[in-house]
């Protein structure tokens, strides 16, 4: 299973590094973008990895910030994911370049009334301060490691601590611990308003421009936060749900999913009052897009993919989720997750507990799928109404059209980002101190596959 | 005989005055068309020609010639805009709608000029049907960049490649422009359009040589070659700058069949196209936005 799996992401990020490789060698005349729909498939993408990355980092900050306790646990995977997520949207915008090697321009080259200039800084400090964070997160766990550990993956961690040692004294240990934590609450609150104005800031990109009445609305940065924190939240509890033990996620899974919901439903009100406002005006340019979404050339996307994967779906799961969690109890639910976790419990609880769990992780795949749904309907539809009525006439050319979908090309540059995406996350979530079985470094104890039990260690 | 020979005298007299009073009315005319004359006298006359010498252009433009009178005084307000320093010129071009005949010279004068790949184009021409048969009208709208005093394009540049120039001409740097096509998102009039470094005759045994033929926009001559500017850079009118620094007009006007664009310094008030844009037909596009274009509509 795990050899399929990785056998899957591996040839599949290959595939995608082939068709990287065309896209940089033939030009960017590979996509089926047009001169008057120059943004497609990849800027989509592009804020849908902007938007998981700032939602993931916000999820993060109840814990380090806020000091939610209970929710401890998901820290550092929610800071894994935004940092992988980060990357992701940056390999879009990268291959979405029509001169990529002059990337380094936005750094050399100032415009201070661009948005997109401004993002770009924003970024770059995000990742910094994500690295940062996460870094001194898991600098602990990567000492025991690196004391613990066997091989590579002791190796690995002395490498990413960078000299850092803890004390032998457990005093002292728990001085650097505090001290560390402390650094962490206060990157965690620089990180807020930087994760506001990385998502917020990629909608402005969008909400300024008077040209396309359909985005230039102070909803749409507001919109963007919002279908960030629910994407995030979605990642982030999906991953729970699938990676985490069930002792360590029962508390979390009915937190994160009732936060899911409110964020959900605080993005469907968004959507509706920009569509509302947007139709009961009618005027072309705007209302056109919205026309378009509602009942013409995107409408499955619309309704399939943004509202029924990305809302009602999720909602009507998390509700039958919390539904069969009250009726037992939410601390018998608890319980029987755990049971069932180990397997140890048959029977109808235990099929129950893991049937909630289901029902939440299959809720957040969906809202995830479903937030992708929401990007795509942010930038396909803005193309479809010709600036000056006529234009779409006036010059007959295949790149001079309104219309716009992706093509081969871009799918598979899509599919081979996110694979390797996927591919680097599970790599790390292996290698890295966040997995379940370095926990148990704590006690002494490490699970061993082979063996499939406990097995006693020893510091080397 | 005597009678004849008075007669003789009498009509060449009358000859005489004849060409006296033409000669006397053609002054006033020239006056009154080339008011700048009067005002500089010599000295600009001497400026220009000193203009004309350094740009190659020949020293002496016919003063009349029925057929476009208005082609050769726009000539003259280019030259005596090139005297100007950049700062004091503002270009702008008039496009009167009436006289707009559709013919799309302009858009294919402009293709050649700068040698335009397929995706790109500076200056279509929108076609408009109004009315029901047998009230029936079609409108001809030519449109180039605005060259907005307040462009929306320029603003959004993460990296400053297109910018406004104090002669009021937005132009891009090739060489700093990423490709990003934020600028094309953000033109309201749909004005910038992209080089996907495609070729007409790709496809075919073989890319044609003309295609291959370098452009001259912003006075640097490029050929089109894979990976290199113009390719993947976004592109865009630029009132043929190349041109207007040698003296020339842009492509679009000198060839329209039908007179219907006009160009030249709106800071020189005896311009053609400042007196033009004293017109009560007078509009700009989507004005409402705060863009305000450099170019002129007369409907």
């Amino acid at each position: 299973m795990r050899r399929l799996y990785y056998g899957l992401l591996v040839s599949l990020t290959a595939l995608g590094l082939w068709a990287i490789g065309v896209r940089l060698t033939a030009g960017i005349k590979v996509t089926a973008l047009k001169s008057y729909a120059p943004w497609g498939l990849w800027v989509s993408f592009y804020i849908f990895f902007i938007g998981l990355s700032a939602g993931s980092f916000l999820l993060s900050t109840l814990i380090y910030v806020f000091g939610m306790k209970r929710m401890e646990k998901v820290g550092p995977l929610a800071l894994l994911t935004a940092l992988f997520s980060l990357i992701g949207g940056l390999a879009f915008i990268f291959i979405d370049l029509g001169h990529p090697e002059r990337f380094w321009h936005t750094l050399v080259y100032r415009n201070v009334s661009s948005v997109l200039e401004w993002e770009i800084y924003f970024y770059l400090f995000y990742i910094i301060l994500l690295v940062s964070e996460l870094w001194l997160v898991l600098r602990d766990d990567l000492a025991r490691q690196a004391k613990y550990g066997r091989g590579w993956k002791k190796s690995l961690a002395v490498f990413f601590l960078l000299g850092y040692r803890s004390w032998p004294d457990p005093d002292k240990q728990a001085q650097q611990s505090s001290g560390a934590q402390t650094w962490v609450k206060t990157l965690g609150i620089l990180g807020i308003p930087t994760a506001i104005a990385v998502h917020g800031g990629t909608g402005s990109i969008f909400g300024v421009l008077i040209a396309k009445p359909y985005w230039n609305s102070a909803i749409t940065p507001i919109i963007f936060l919002v279908s960030a924190l629910a994407s995030g939240a979605a990642l982030v509890t999906f991953l729970v749900s699938l990676l985490l033990p069930e002792e360590e996620s029962r508390e979390l899974l009915p937190n994160l999913g009732s936060l899911l919901s409110l964020f959900i439903s605080i993005d469907l009100l968004l959507v509706a009052a920009d569509f509302l406002v947007g139709l009961y005006g009618g005027i072309p340019s705007d209302a056109g897009p919205l026309r378009e979404l509602v009942q013409g050339r995107y409408s499955g996307v619309f309704w399939v993919l943004q509202l029924g994967l990305g809302a009602f779906l999720p909602l009507f799961l998390t509700f039958l989720a919390f539904r069969t969690g009250t009726r037992s109890g939410p601390l018998s639910t608890a319980n029987s997750l755990r049971l069932a976790s180990r397997g140890v419990l048959a029977g109808s609880e235990a099929s129950f507990g893991q049937k909630k769990r289901r029902f939440l992780g299959l809720a957040c795949l969906s809202a995830v799928l479903g937030i992708l749904g929401v990007r795509i309907d942010l930038i396909f539809p803005a193309f479809v109404v010709p600036q000056i009525p006529g234009l779409e006439k006036a010059y007959v050319d295949p790149r001079l059209s309104y219309s716009y979908s992706p093509n081969v090309m871009e799918w598979l540059v899509s599919l081979g980002i996110i694979a390797g995406l996927v591919l680097f996350f599970s790599l790390a979530w292996e290698v890295l101190p966040i997995g379940p079985s370095h926990k148990e470094l704590e006690y002494g104890k490490v699970w061993s596959e082979q063996e499939g039990q406990w097995e006693e260690v020893k510091a080397v | 005989m005597t009678g004849e020979a008075k007669q003789k005298t009498a009509t060449q007299v009358t000859r005489r005055q004849l060409t006296k009073e033409l000669a006397g009315a053609a002054l006033v005319l020239a006056a009154g068309v080339t008011m700048v004359q009067q005002a500089a006298g010599g000295a600009a006359r001497a400026q220009e020609n000193k203009v004309r010498e350094k740009l190659g252009v020949p020293a002496k433009l016919p003063d009349q010639v029925p057929q476009d009178r208005s082609v050769l005084r726009m000539q003259r307000d280019l030259l005596r805009a090139l005297q100007k320093s950049l700062v004091e010129r503002r270009w702008i071009m008039v496009i009167d709608l009436r006289k707009c005949a559709g013919c799309s010279t302009c858009t294919v004068a402009c293709k050649a000029e700068n040698k335009l790949p397929p995706g790109v184009v500076y200056r279509p021409v929108l076609e408009e049907e109004i009315g029901v048969y047998p009230h029936l009208a079609r409108r001809f709208l030519p449109r180039t960049c605005m060259h907005c005093e307040n462009p929306p394009c320029t603003k959004v540049c993460p990296v400053g490649a297109t910018y406004r120039r104090s002669d009021g001409i937005v132009s891009i740097d090739y060489d700093k422009c990423i490709g990003c096509r934020y600028c094309v998102t953000a033109c309201p009039y749909g004005a910038r359009t992209f080089d996907w470094g495609e070729f007409y005759t790709e496809g075919t045994p073989q890319v044609e040589k003309y295609e291959m033929e370098p452009s001259f926009e912003y006075g640097q001559p490029r050929r089109r070659v894979k990976g290199q500017s113009p390719i993947g850079n976004t592109r865009k009118c630029h009132f043929c700058l190349h041109r207007l620094n040698n003296g020339m007009l842009p492509a679009c006007v000198t060839t329209c069949i039908s007179r219907a664009t006009y160009f030249g310094d709106a800071n020189d008030r005896q311009s053609l196209v400042s007196e033009l844009i004293g017109s009560s037909r007078v509009m700009r596009l989507k004005e409402e936005l705060g863009t305000k274009p450099n170019v002129y509509y007369l409907i």
